[in-house]
């Protein structure tokens, strides 16, 4: 049996999966205050006279660190940049930072030396201004950890009880500022997230459930929630991606689809192309930061059931914002849920006031109460439609640094939309429709987001970085470094390391028993001439084990 | 005003990680590796001044635009030369559109090498990325005057003999002197065509020429110029093989000194041409031009090992270099009486024979160029052109241009040139390059076949 629970933004949805099929759903509102207990609450729900020495794994997403950066709960961090020549540090919108002399360079060289007692001023600064957590991110310091160790080092014993992050262990992948903002959001998190992971842990053994717990990450990925706490801010818009494992679950696989999530005020939008969804090529914005968190590319649009309708010059405006819920609910002014209603495409609410809804609008276009509903729902689809097909053009139009990738790229269409959330069930016909696409709304679309979480498989990347003249490979997020002996290493070479150092890495993560399931998902290859011979190889391996469903969910 | 400040700088990087002339050439697929590297971490294409666009494929017609490729485009082209011109033409749309308020394609392979006629690869370039954005800009959106000044280290001959007749281009290039560097060509006296005297100006410079000396001849002739020029654009033929650690050449130009040049200058766009110092100069140019486009601070952009002042010129550098400022005035304050005498000397043509060297293909190649001195149009141009390599066919071709706004004379009279050359059996390949209707064709005599583009 698979629990699998999703701390949502209007309610908090379980269920229970048993040999490949949803056998028991609950739910409660969720209290944003109190996720622990909304938490609890929809478990106890779900497992009332049910066998939990039976249950063999529960996954958890939440809003948690969602909702601590959006309301700007997360704890105050100094952060410390070594950011060496190129960019002002000031041109990133990272806020204050203390800036540190020394500097890396691309090839993991020393280009400038550490200054030892300006650390130490720093790091009393720091100490003096309350600070006691600590963000140090260096530039290039995933090809040479040497100096985040060593101001590492210096901070921690100037500041014994300071919690102190380095920016390699946060990210191999290139792009200082983005590493510099998922280190600082880090450090920001951990201690609460800990907290949290440890009141769930204690609940569930306090409530006799002595499965393993694991917790949803953005990009669809399921980890433990003790090792979790090493990357709290990797669980952000686990809901989203719980969403879209959810609906892998309960479609077709090798599809390319649009998921469609319609809410009272936003429609989120994701895509899945040709089984895989999409991932957002750099990382996840979190509010106004760029982050390096792998998350699933999801576009929200400010339009809903509940949006707002107004007429202005005659032309209808829906949306951004939401005035209450629609007329035909109790509400005070017209929404496309009433527009829905009246047309007879949803049987929500009161009619005879979802007619009064769109009379109003009617009568400031000049046309009758059917009419304005079919503009008004017209409208919803023309923006829900626009905004798709804008997410396929970014995505044709992501630049690539190679001649096939360029040439090659296929023109991608939706095979279908599939629809979840409250608004779907009315809207994504017309939207399949419109996009030349069959429409989905699965027959558990309203707890899609649990059971995605309930059957998502864990996820892995593992960044491998050799430079064969200098004798080196180096994986950043493990501060490993290991000999290389042979100047002219093959990639087939590089990706057998690379598998088996994913497999150790998965060891230690408690995710040990899906390695096989890792892909080599970049890979390439550098001769390096100097004058004109080859004096060694750069070679960078992404090993991934990609989102995708246990395998004994079975149905489809 | 505001308006500009808000327009991002749109930037296309393509390094062509998949092409290389051959494994150790200074052109291979590592050349643009650690400006990957150093972009992409300084998170350049995040910042909200920059907007990175994915490029295209330029079509077969934007190439014959600008070359006559013998015997064909698709023969002189590969797919990374399609995607390099295809960038410019890419950020040349988005100029205009106004997304952006100006441009740098960072890609390769370069171009400024190449001439009207291709029968092969010189200098590394097969086809002028810069020359077929020129055309570009001029026939999608009527431009009248462009300048180009070409910074990269060597004299940029390709750009220069292609526009050689237009007095429309500006072909500004300064560039380490050619008696000590390739192609060797480019000294002052090179001034363009009768028609355009004084439209091509090159400035030699002497080896060890320094950012000082770089920026006296922009402060004092190159700005000065482009103001009395007041071209609609102004492009940038950005090579980086001025710095101070270039394997290939000899100058004494730093990051800083470039990021400055393009601060001055401010070029609608840049095309990348050359620059071999791999992992020593490239990630720092790059890095310091696009943060100068974008108005970002460049400041922080410093090679390893440079301390300001770490050059100096000596007195005799100086004295050549003010010299050569002198004579380059000079050429442009006198271009419209040049022009005048030397039309008065000529007829109704003007002829020249030259030689071109492709070093990289081992090719020779003999033209005649004759051009019609037309006074109602700019005149069309013929040129007889036979090229061998090493002892290899010969191949030989006779192409026929026709300027934007011909005459209807002019127009008669090429068409006339193209035909009494088609199926002449001792001619290999017949073009017509026709530039008001934007329609090429060129007729292969061996085979009888007639195509276009």
């Amino acid at each position: 049996m698979l629990i699998g629970i999703d701390v949502g933004g209007t309610t908090t949805d379980a269920v229970l999966v048993d040999g490949g099929s949803v056998t028991k759903t609950a739910y409660v509102p969720t209290d944003h205050d109190d996720l622990l207990k909304c938490l609890l609450g929809a478990l106890d729900e779900l497992v009332k006279g049910v066998d939990t020495s039976k249950i063999e794994r529960v996954v958890l997403s939440t809003t948690l660190i969602t909702n601590m950066i959006a309301e700007g709960k997360t704890d105050p961090v100094a952060l410390v940049l070594i950011p060496g020549p190129g960019t002002n540090p000031k041109d990133y919108s990272l806020g204050e930072a203390i800036i540190l002399d020394g500097a890396i360079d691309f090839r993991g060289k020393e280009i400038e030396r550490l200054n030892e007692s300006q650390i130490k001023d720093a790091a009393s600064k720091i100490s003096g201004q309350g600070f006691s957590r600590v963000a140090v991110v260096g530039k290039f310091c995933q090809r040479n950890h040497a100096h985040e160790l060593k101001v590492g080092e210096i901070m921690a014993r100037a500041m014994p009880e300071a919690e102190i992050e380095l920016g390699h262990r946060v990210s191999g992948q290139l792009n200082f500022p983005r590493r510099a903002a998922t280190t600082m959001l880090t450090v920001a998190t951990k201690d609460k997230y800990r907290e949290f992971a440890e009141a769930v842990a204690r609940a569930l053994k306090h409530r006799k459930i002595s499965s393993p717990v694991y917790i949803l990450k953005a990009d669809g990925g399921t980890l433990p929630l003790d090792k979790s706490v090493q990357m709290p801010v990797e669980t952000i818009f686990s809901g989203p991606a719980a969403s879209i494992m959810g609906v892998l679950a309960l479609t077709t696989p090798g599809q390319t689809s649009v998921v469609v999530d319609i809410g009272g005020t936003t429609t989120d939008l994701a895509l899945i192309l040709s089984g895989k969804p999409l991932l957002s090529s750099k990382g996840a914005q979190v509010g106004s930061l760029l982050t390096q968190v792998r998350a699933f590319a999801v576009k929200s649009v400010a339009i809903g059931g509940d949006s707002v309708i107004n007429v202005a010059g005659g032309c209808l405006a829906i949306g951004p914002h939401r005035n209450g819920p629609p007329l035909c609910m109790g509400g005070t002014g017209p929404t496309p849920t009433d527009a829905l209603r009246v047309l007879g495409l949803s049987s929500i609410g009161d009619g005879a006031k979802a007619k009064k809804a769109m009379q109003d609008v009617a009568d400031k276009l000049g046309c009758s109460s059917l009419e304005a509903a079919q503009s008004v729902v017209d409208a919803v689809v023309d923006r829900i439609v626009f905004e798709v097909n804008e997410m396929f053009q970014e995505w044709e139009q992501e630049p690539a640094y190679r001649i096939w990738e360029i040439v090659k790229k296929e023109r991608l269409l939706a095979q279908s939309v599939i629809g979840v959330g409250g608004g779907a069930p009315a809207l994504v016909p017309l939207v399949a429709a419109r996009l030349g696409a069959a429409s989905i709304v699965p027959e558990y679309a309203p707890v899609a987001n649990a059971i995605g979480a309930a059957v998502a498989r864990p996820t892995l990347t593992l960044n491998l970085h050799i430079d064969t003249e200098r004798n080196e490979y180096i994986v950043a997020e493990e501060g490993l470094i290991g000999k290389v002996t042979d100047k002219k290493m093959t990639t087939e070479y590089a990706e057998r390391l690379a598998k088996r150092l994913l497999a150790e890495r998965a060891e230690r993560l408690g995710i040990g028993e899906y390695a096989g399931e890792a892909e080599v998902t970049y890979s390439e290859v550098f001769n390096m001439i100097r004058g004109w011979t080859t004096v060694g190889r750069l070679l960078d391996i992404r090993m991934e084990i990609p989102a995708g469903l246990l395998p004994s969910w079975g149905p489809c | 005003m505001s308006s500009l400040r808000k327009a991002r700088t749109g930037l296309i990087f393509f390094p062509a990680f998949d092409w290389a002339i051959s494994p150790t050439h200074p052109e291979r697929e590592e050349r643009l590796l650690y400006t990957r590297d150093q972009i992409f971490e300084e998170g350049l294409m995040d910042l909200p001044e920059i907007e990175e666009y994915k490029p295209r494929l330029a079509e077969m017609k934007d190439i014959a635009r600008t070359h006559f490729c013998v015997p064909d485009v698709e023969s002189q082209v590969t797919q990374a030369h399609l995607i390099a011109a295809g960038s410019t033409l890419t950020l040349a749309d988005a100029l205009e559109k106004g997304e952006i308020r100006n441009g740098f394609a960072l890609v390769r392979p370069p171009g400024h090498h190449s001439m009207r006629v291709v029968h092969g690869n010189r200098g590394f370039c097969n086809i002028n990325n810069m020359a077929i954005l020129v055309e570009y800009l001029r026939t999608k959106y009527s431009h009248k005057r462009i300048a180009v000044v070409d910074t990269d280290v060597h004299h940029g001959d390709g750009t220069q003999e292609i526009f050689w007749h237009d007095p429309n281009v500006l072909c500004i290039s300064f560039h380490q002197d050619g008696r000590t560097l390739y192609p060797g060509t480019g000294s002052v006296n090179e001034m363009g065509g009768p028609q355009a005297l004084g439209r091509t100006l090159n400035i030699p410079l002497p080896p060890g020429t320094t950012d000082e000396g770089i920026h006296y001849v922009l402060d004092n002739l190159i700005l000065p110029i482009l103001a009395e020029f007041k071209p609609d654009l102004v492009l940038n033929s950005a090579g980086q093989d001025n710095h101070y650690t270039d394997p290939l050449a000899n100058m004494r130009f730093s990051a800083n000194g470039y990021a400055r040049l393009n601060e001055k200058l401010a070029p609608d766009i840049c095309v990348l041409e050359g620059g071999y110092a791999v992992e020593t100069a490239l990630p720092y140019v790059n890095t310091g031009i696009i943060q100068a486009m974008a108005g970002l601070d460049y400041s922080h952009v410093k090679e390893p090992d440079y301390v300001p002042g770490r050059f100096v010129q000596t007195d005799e550098m100086w004295r050549e270099i003010k010299k050569t400022v002198g004579q380059v005035q000079k050429i442009w304050d006198d271009r419209d009486e040049l022009v005048k005498d030397a039309l008065q000397g000529l007829g109704d043509f003007y002829r020249r024979k030259k030689r071109v060297f492709y070093d990289t293909d081992m090719i020779n190649e003999n033209q005649e160029e004759v051009v019609r001195l037309c006074s109602n149009c700019a005149g069309f141009i013929t040129i007889s052109s036979s090229a061998q390599r090493g002892y290899g066919i010969l191949n030989t071709a006779f192409c026929v241009s026709l300027p934007r706004g011909a005459c209807s004379s002019c127009r008669e009279d090429a068409k006339e040139e193209y035909e009494e050359h088609v199926d002449d059996r001792r001619i290999g390949y017949v073009y017509m390059q026709d530039k008001d209707r934007d329609k090429f064709k060129f007729c292969n005599n061996m085979t009888h076949t007639q195509r276009g583009y």
